[in-house]
């Protein structure tokens, strides 16, 4: 994994973070949008202006590919470089976790 | 026939949050956006006054691939308007959000359309400025001195462009201080 993607992506915002987890199944960005909703009972409301710009820069790093057009919207999927970055992103947000319990004993 | 008006006002480069302050603040009023022309005319239409969020963004991506850019917009209840300058214009009704919601929800993505618009609308400034205007105020100051009606236009140009990097330097600067 190159520097370059270290340096953004780990760690990485929350929308990257959803982005990333959401699209292990293909999908569009809007469904993202709903999925990420329901996810957090309506706490993260993903923006289009933030997801299209952050789907093209993560399409551009080769951590998500767009696999075909669905009624005018795009549907992408994570790659191998996209799951990479994926787990060690969670291993730091566990470790983080631990941490944090460990502190509060 | 709905009544329409025009009205002619400047924003620089980097001024799009007054701008979308001004669109939200004519709809109050009674005036609904329906487009701009250069070099700043606005265009408006008699409408019933309500709460709008006008919302730019400045993405040549989207610009490039409107369909899916669009239907991305739609599909979270933003109405699409119109295309001025390599901005898109958005707006949605303020009733129709739980709170205030805009079109970027992180200060990452916002720095990024920052960069964009650096990217699209001063590096090619910087450029001329550099290849054209510079080489060109000495090339005129050498022929004519400085009383040449040539060196005098590149003159002016200097100071205009001067005005423009310095004006966009301290907008980033306030940007960059209300990120955190």
């Amino acid at each position: 994994m190159d520097a370059h993607i270290k340096k953004v992506y780990v760690p990485m915002t929350e929308t990257s973070f959803y982005i990333l987890l959401c699209l292990r199944k293909p999908n569009h960005g809007y469904g993202i949008v709903q999925q990420v909703d329901e996810m957090t009972n309506g706490d993260i409301r993903l923006t289009p202006g933030t997801m299209y710009g952050s789907l093209s820069k993560m399409e551009k790093d080769g951590l998500i590919q767009f696999i075909r057009k669905e009624e005018k919207r795009k549907i992408y999927q994570i790659t191998d470089l996209g799951d990479k970055v994926l787990r060690l992103e969670l291993k730091r947000i566990e470790r983080l976790y631990q941490n944090a319990r460990e502190a509060q004993r | 026939m709905k009544e329409r008006k025009t009205t002619f006002k400047f924003f620089t480069i980097t001024q799009y949050e007054k701008e979308q302050n001004y669109l939200r603040k004519m709809h109050k009023n009674g005036w609904r956006f329906i487009g701009a022309t250069v070099p700043g005319f606005y265009h408006f239409e008699q409408c019933i006054p309500e709460d709008m969020i006008y919302q730019l963004d400045y993405n040549q991506e989207g610009i490039n691939h409107k369909e899916d850019y669009i239907q991305m917009f739609q599909d979270c209840g933003w109405e699409y308007l119109t295309d001025f300058v390599g901005y898109s214009y958005f707006r949605k009704a303020a009733n129709k959000m739980k709170r205030e919601e805009g079109i970027f929800c992180d200060d990452s993505s916002r720095l990024d359309m920052m960069k964009r618009i650096f990217k699209g609308k001063m590096l090619p400034l910087l450029c001329i400025f550099f290849a054209i205007i510079i080489p060109q105020l000495y090339m005129q100051y050498s022929i004519e001195g400085f009383r040449g009606v040539m060196f005098i236009i590149f003159a002016i140009l200097f100071v205009l462009y001067m005005i423009i990097f310095l004006s966009f330097g301290v907008e980033y600067w306030k940007f960059k201080r209300n990120l955190k």
